[in-house]
């Protein structure tokens, strides 16, 4: 009797309080690293890089103590947080900084769960090491199932140049770094291809845009890094044969967007940018700068699986591994070929080259096995009703087998009962499985990015995330705000609406509005546009079920809306993830106000 | 990219069966049991005989104990015979409890109720079977079929002619495995053999990978 009293007692105490509070401290300093053949400085987070795991509970009051031992100011801002402004962290608009020697206390409650990230937003300190990952454990359980995780921070480091260094040369010259040049060889290649004079209106079209086709990052030279690892030092998460592994994403890298692949497994994502989306199975993934995503695995042998990341640019990975015992490593394969940029990226396509924009409908029709051509994932609108038909030549695939023993019907067409083929559509992937290569409607037709997966398969799209639970009723935007993304490449300068930051006006935004963001990119590069403080409600055709991400990839020559619930009073950061496109003037400040007269009320 | 509108309801049809008689394992096979109701189109048959015969058109013919070349997971019980009852929950995305145990030859009562806002499937089989039954659903998926919530009948129709029960090619009460839509319910009635090494399922995409599935204990 005592004894259960006394049971029943411990668990009372035990039992958490509504909030609980918890101190973490943080100190930023200096230390040497080697991921290139030599120690180098880099700026780090309790003297790592990344920092530490921070990890909270949905509901947690939480104290962070940030320490400056730096010779200059720093700061740490909680990427994806939905917090005070005043706790955002971004020196100039939320607060002053910390300055060297001072300790900031910031103090707010974890009111989300998910994979997130911290980092400065000071200088170009988070290109130099000042970044970590940040999970936040949800108080509900989760919609799904694993057995342990790995948190996995992709970043990359420049071996030869300070960031500052990099900002000069670009400012010297923006295509400073490209080392992809085409040459007169691909141009003779080009002209045999498509005919000189295409091969000339493409040269001289590149020239009026004072770009090169090859422009697809904007610096070279980096390492990569899977938790502050390079390839040879091999970062390598452990499991069991079996188990479900959840592997937390991040993309910390300054400027490098990487293409995410485990040969040999299927991952199935869970999770973007923090919330739950309706789970995909995928063989590769895309994540831009600042994004996150989760993804379930369940190795079943006893070998060593790499987790790779290449640059989009294909120009190295990041290498990972996962393994039943540590000193295993997963085989790095070859890069694949470099992308160029085509001209749909330019956003002005020639009629006379349509062809070459990776529009093959040649093996239409002929062959036993082809991809359902349903289009369903175009924004994932074209879904509804209306009966629309579509030829089929032949019976259907699954996973690539032969369907050569079928015997189909006479009529050698049929109807599905689904949407039809519509522009854009790449039918190139016959033949592949059904659940495979499509064309993602959130790049141009025939752009240069589109993505493949390397080994086969189904890339994941923005078409694909659907959230599971809707932060917000769907209700329809009151207004619409356009974000040209802008730049100047010959001077390396980037803007939005040809205005950089430092000469702009604020976005203001009404409390309690809902707007839309049109983002238009003029521009050849890809820009992940970060909102801090409030969510951007992707519009990828799902309606109520659109995603809500802290990060929105916008590829060139593609228009992207999105929903903004301005439901977060304050001074907010508002700009383009890459490092050098944000520090030359891709950036924002976003107002959330009341309206006068209930202010005053 | 033409379709001649006589002979598209059938022709998809046919596409669809084939579509779900790959790989197809028995467990959801129904071709040709009485009031599988598919005789508006008997000339392109419905494959979902199974049988191990991917790449050949099944007849409508009555099969017979076509249970008897897959693995034995046991069949439709009588409501006589049952036991036990399990009460199954489904939510996003995983079953209450997330085990099972029986007994060997023991006929159980499931009684499953959806309370997630996702559509699920409640699904007796050996994993291989699931794997194979992930596949058809990801087709019907990306046809729209079956769509994140709910069951469309109209697609399912369309692509089998009117007034067909398409869902029951591959999903029955009677196959062991059901969809259920959010907020609905649905029971099946399982006689389970001696020994087996089963899992209950949701093959909805992406369900079972995120750990809708555990294990059926047959002591
Ligand atoms: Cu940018
Ligand atoms: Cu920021």
């Amino acid at each position: 009797m005592r004894r259960l009293m006394l049971a029943a007692l411990a668990a009372i105490l035990l039992a958490p309080a509504t909030a609980r509070a918890g101190t973490y401290d943080l100190t930023i300093g200096t230390a040497a690293i080697n991921v290139a053949g030599k120690d180098q400085t880099a700026m780090t987070i309790n003297g790592s890089i990344p920092g530490p795991v921070l990890r909270f509970k949905e509901g947690e009051d939480l104290v962070i103590n940030v320490t400056n031992t730096l010779a200059e100011d720093t700061s740490i801002h909680w990427h994806g947080l939905i917090l005070p402004y005043q706790q955002d962290g971004v020196p100039g608009i939320s607060f002053p900084g910390i300055k060297p020697g001072e300790t900031f206390t910031y103090r707010f409650p974890a009111q989300q769960a998910g994979t997130y990230w911290y980092h400065s937003h000071s200088g170009m300190q988070e290109a130099v090491g000042m970044y970590g990952a940040l999970v936040i454990e949800p108080k509900a359980r989760e919609p799904f199932r694993y057995d342990r995780e790995h948190v996995i921070v992709l970043s990359d480091w420049h071996p030869d140049d300070s960031p500052h260094k990099i900002l000069s040369n670009l400012k010297m010259s923006a295509d400073y770094y490209n080392y992809q040049k085409r040459t007169l060889s691909t141009f003779v290649d080009d002209a045999g291809k498509m005919g000189l004079g295409a091969a000339l209106a493409d040269r001289m079209d590149w020239g009026d845009m004072r770009m090169l086709p090859s422009d697809i990052a904007d610096v070279s030279g980096y390492v990569f890094l899977a938790n502050g690892r390079n390839t040879e030092q091999n970062w390598t998460g452990l499991f069991k044969p079996g188990e479900r592994v959840r592997l937390r994403f991040i993309n910390a890298a300054a400027m490098t967007f990487f293409d995410v692949r485990i040969p040999g497994l299927k991952m199935t994502v869970v999770q973007a940018d923090g919330n739950n989306v309706r789970p995909v199975p995928v063989d590769e993934f895309r994540i831009a700068v600042a994004e996150t995503y989760d993804v379930i695995v369940r190795p079943t042998e006893d070998k060593a699986y790499a987790v790779l990341a290449e640059s989009m640019a294909r120009t190295g990975f990041a290498r990972a591994t996962l393994a039943p015992r540590m000193g295993m490593a997963g085989d790095i394969p070859a890069n694949r070929p470099k992308q160029y940029l085509t001209m749909a990226d330019m956003g002005m396509a020639h009629g006379d080259m349509a062809g070459m924009a990776g529009m093959d409908h040649g093996t239409m029709g002929q062959g036993a096995t082809h991809t359902m051509p349903d289009g369903s994932t175009m924004a994932g609108t074209r879904h509804e009703g209306q009966g629309m038909t579509h030829a089929m030549p032949d019976g259907t695939t699954m996973k690539g087998e032969s369907h050569a023993g079928h015997s189909m019907p006479a009529q050698p067409t049929h109807t599905m009962p689904d949407g039809a083929t519509m522009a854009g559509m790449d039918h190139s992937a016959h033949g592949a499985p059904a659940s495979g290569d499509k064309a993602d409607p959130f790049y141009a037709p025939g752009s240069g990015l589109m993505p493949k997966a390397a080994e086969g398969g189904k890339f994941l799209s923005y078409a694909d995330l659907k959230a599971i639970k809707p932060l917000y009723p769907d209700r329809p935007a009151a207004r619409e705000i356009e974000v040209r993304l802008t730049g100047n490449m010959e001077r390396y300068v980037w803007s939005i609406n040809g205005v950089k930051y430092s000469d702009a006006e604020p976005i203001r935004l009404k409390f309690g509005e809902r707007v839309r963001f049109k983002f238009v990119n003029e521009t050849m590069m890809t820009h992940p546009m970060h909102l801090h403080g409030m969510w951007q409600i992707l519009d990828n055709g799902s309606g109520k079920y659109n995603p809500a991400k802290h990060t929105i990839s916008i590829a060139p020559g593609k228009t992207v809306e999105a929903d903004i619930e301005a439901d977060a009073e304050g001074e907010w950061a508002f700009h383009c993830h890459l490092m050098y496109h944000m520090a030359t003037g891709m950036f924002r400040k976003v107002v959330v106000e009341r309206e006068t007269a209930e202010a005053v009320r | 990219m033409t379709t001649s509108k006589k002979t598209s309801s059938r022709a998809a049809c046919a596409l669809l069966a084939a579509v779900l008689g790959m790989g197809t394992t028995p467990a959801w096979s129904g071709a040709g049991q009485p009031g599988h109701g598919h005789d508006a189109a008997p000339a392109q048959g419905h494959m979902m005989g199974g049988q191990g015969m991917p790449g050949q058109m099944m007849g409508t013919q009555g099969m017979p104990g076509h249970h008897g070349a897959a693995p034995a997971i046991g069949g439709p019980g009588k409501a006589a015979d049952v036991t036990r009852t399990i009460d199954i929950t489904m939510q996003d995305n995983f079953y209450e409890p997330a085990e099972i145990a029986v007994k060997a030859g023991e006929t159980v009562h499931f009684k499953i109720v959806n309370k997630g806002t996702l559509l699920h499937e409640f699904g007796l089989g050996t994993a291989a079977m699931h794997a194979a039954h992930q596949k058809e659903m990801m087709v019907m998926m990306e046809h729209g079929m079956i769509e994140a919530d709910r069951v469309n009948h109209e697609r399912m129709k369309m692509s089998h002619g009117p007034g067909q029960m398409a869902m029951s090619h591959s999903h029955g009460a009677d196959q062991g495995s059901v969809l259920v839509e959010p907020g609905k319910s649905a029971e099946i009635i399982w006689k389970f053999p001696k020994e087996a090494t089963l899992e209950f399922a949701c093959n909805v995409p992406g369900h079972y990978e995120s750990g809708m599935m555990g294990p059926i204990r047959i002591k």
